[in-house]
């Protein structure tokens, strides 16, 4: 009797744990939007939804990317350097006209996409090394191109970052597209398989006749394009281009979405959705204390103790 | 099938590099950058304002003097002159500062070194070791750090090499371990800040600070000037917010978008350095308020911060002067001459407002 009292306690702290790994971000979210409305003074307005909105965009489309090279048991440190990439070449290139500004600074995310995935899938480097390299050198040549920030005056970016469709933000609109384009590409496609074939296992992959190597380079470029596309869009809100500050540290945000949405660093798996909600679980923590204006400094514990607590689940999910 | 697999990735190879060494190539080749206004520009920067001294020289502050620092005289004309930088010549304050710098010892005909420590400590002492080595005879460093700077002052006395620190002080003993420091004042600079605000708000109502970075002697001696001179003159102005933006547009205006919608019932804003206040700017176009709705005060007085008080959003920018290249030779200069100079030199830094804004901006860097 006894003792099956306490296996069904086991099973259910189990479950518990289970459901806390699958769905503990959401709920962290939840709590969170309830705290507010509770304790934060003009929090509930469209106004407000809006602007969280707005600045989790960038965050949100750099961890889309992460996601995908986390998901191939990688990892892609490079993003914020890309943005500052993106922000050097968009403002280099705006008197073409911003659309072609634009497709030169995704590029520019692409190239160095395809040289980290080139250094991954060919030359064989750890993935942590080799996007660490193309972080340094992605920064230095931002800044050898564009030293200092310059003021961005096109019109047409200008509306970009500050403009909507149906009153919402093209910025938000361009996140969700994004954001629903990758979790398709992830669950339906082919590739989607491959990618996580490979992120489970790349020798079984390889065994199985997979083009691990494509894919490897695909995923980085992937990386690259959304890491510039996040550039442009934050030069567009920032109306000017800042090399020096731009994205620096976005790599670290963009892991943290990742791995507080539940993705494992092991590789294999992908949750884009997690992410999605991992993202704008640390923007809310971010606003909140901003918003009772707690010292600058409880922001980064805060943010420490929910990776923590991400980091625990993510054990707990490795045990079983 | 064998030989062929190699080939092809062998092939594969070859297009990446060709690929990525193409694509750099054209990415550096023909970029055409925004409406470039620099003609008019470097124009007005030649009425670049050199700094005024605003402590009393040689009367009565304590002063050095070549015998009691040791050394010899010697002609700045024949001498080398090395010049360390702290930061990335990346914002606008370090480019005007080592730019002054050259253009004196362009000016003087005097042989200048230069160094640039990229933010990292280590490397600013191995910089300055270098000039030593290179045989500089007399040294300008803008220190990163206050403290650690034992072993250059060390390998600097041995050769009797005189010191003057610019724009942060170096925590050792003036006329033995180095002749001067030149530089702003930033308590003051933070009480200037809060006259400005105090004037521009009457004195009543709800403001918020931006923060610089943290655990930086600028963002503390800024915040204390600040908070201190408010508390004393205008009681009925409250800081409700202080929040960091780490000197940066972005952190300032995403902080101030925060602000806005938690607080609508913000009168002013001061931001510590110019960056963040022009981030609040584009927060405050972004929720559509207008010019003059909320007042702004920034310190620092580079040119986009000046154009925005010409515009109305900015209500005063306080200067803190980065050219201090005439400065720093006129005394070296004197030292070397065998004149007394003073051990801390403080400079006077203007201030812009709606008034001079148009007929300054061209000192504003």
């Amino acid at each position: 009797m006894t003792d099956l009292s306490l296996t069904r306690a086991g099973v259910d702290r189990d479950r518990v744990l289970r459901l806390l790994q699958e769905y503990g971000v959401y709920a962290g979210v939840v709590v969170l939007l309830l705290f507010n409305f509770a304790f934060t003074a003009h929090f509930a307005s469209a106004e407000n939804f809006r602007t969280q909105a707005v600045q989790v965009a960038p965050v949100l489309i750099v961890a889309l990317g992460m996601a995908l090279a986390i998901g191939t048991e990688g990892v892609d440190l490079s993003v914020g350097s890309v943005m500052a990439l993106a922000t050097s070449l968009l403002s280099l290139y705006l008197g073409y006209g911003p659309w072609l500004a634009v497709v030169v600074a995704v590029v520019g995310g692409i190239v160095v996409g395809l040289a980290n995935g080139a250094l991954v899938a060919f030359v064989g480097v750890q993935p942590i090394v080799a996007t660490l390299a193309l972080m340094v050198g992605a920064r230095g040549l931002a800044l050898v191109l564009l030293p200092q920030l310059k003021d961005v005056r096109d019109p047409g970016l200008a509306s970009l970052g500050s403009g909507d469709a149906l009153g919402i933000p093209y910025l938000v609109l361009i996140a969700a597209t994004l954001a629903l384009l990758v979790a398709f590409v992830v669950r339906r496609t082919a590739f989607g398989r491959q990618l996580l074939a490979v992120g489970d296992s790349r020798p079984a992959a390889r065994l199985a006749g997979l083009p691990v190597r494509r894919v490897l380079i695909v995923v980085y470029v992937c990386s690259g394009a959304l890491a510039a596309i996040a550039g442009v869009l934050a030069t567009a809100r920032l109306t000017a281009s800042d090399p020096t500050s731009l994205g620096s540290l976005m790599e670290l945000s963009a892991i943290t979405a990742v791995v507080v949405g539940g993705t494992p660093l092991s590789g294999g798996r992908v949750r884009i959705g997690g992410t999605v909600a991992g993202a704008v679980l640390i923007q809310l923590l971010t606003t909140t204390l901003i918003k009772h204006d707690l010292p600058p400094s409880w922001t980064q514990i805060a943010q420490a103790v929910v990776i923590v607590g991400a980091v625990y689940a993510a054990r707990e999910r490795g045990k079983r | 099938m064998k030989h062929l697999a190699p080939q092809r990735r062998a092939r594969a190879r070859t297009l990446l590099t060709a690929g990525l060494v193409t694509s750099l190539a054209l990415m550096a080749g023909c970029a055409k950058s925004e409406d470039d206004s620099g003609g008019d520009k470097d124009a007005s920067r030649s009425a670049e304002s050199g700094q005024v001294v605003a402590s009393p020289s040689g009367g009565s502050g304590p002063t050095c003097g070549i015998d009691a620092y040791g050394g010899k005289k010697l002609d700045l004309k024949s001498a080398t002159v090395g010049f360390s930088q702290s930061e990335k010549e990346a914002n606008p304050f370090r480019i005007a500062e080592t730019a002054s710098l050259k253009a004196e010892a362009g000016k003087r005909g005097v042989k200048l070194l230069t160094a640039n420590a990229q933010s990292q400590f280590s490397k600013q002492i191995s910089d300055v070791q270098d000039l030593i080595a290179k045989g500089a005879d007399l040294l300008v460093i803008a220190p990163l750090n206050s403290d650690g700077w034992e072993p250059v002052l060390r390998s600097a006395a041995a050769k009797h090499i005189p010191i003057v620190t610019v724009d942060r002080k170096i925590n050792a003993t003036a006329c033995k371990d180095y002749v001067s420091f030149i530089g702003s004042d930033f308590v003051e600079q933070g009480r200037r800040a809060a006259d400005r605000m105090i004037e521009a708000t009457g004195g009543k109502g709800e403001i918020a600070i931006l923060l610089g970075a943290a655990g930086n002697n600028v963002t503390t001696e800024r915040t204390k000037g600040f908070e201190d001179r408010v508390k004393e003159k205008a009681p009925g102005l409250k800081i409700v917010f202080r929040q960091t933006g780490d000197f940066a547009r972005e952190k300032g205006q995403s902080v101030t978008e925060n602000l806005i919608q938690s607080k609508p019932g913000i009168k002013g804003i001061y931001a510590e350095n110019d960056e963040m206040g022009l981030g609040a700017v584009n927060a405050l176009k972004g929720a559509g308020k207008k010019p003059g709705d909320v007042k702004i005060v920034t310190i620092d007085g580079t040119r986009n911060a000046v154009q925005g008080i010409v515009d109305g959003w900015i209500d005063g920018v306080i200067e803190s002067n980065p050219r201090f290249g005439p400065l720093a030779f006129q005394t070296l200069n004197s030292f070397t001459q065998g004149q007394k100079v003073a051990q801390d030199i403080v400079i006077q830094d203007s201030a812009y407002t709606k008034d001079n804004a148009k007929a300054d901006l061209g000192k504003a860097y």
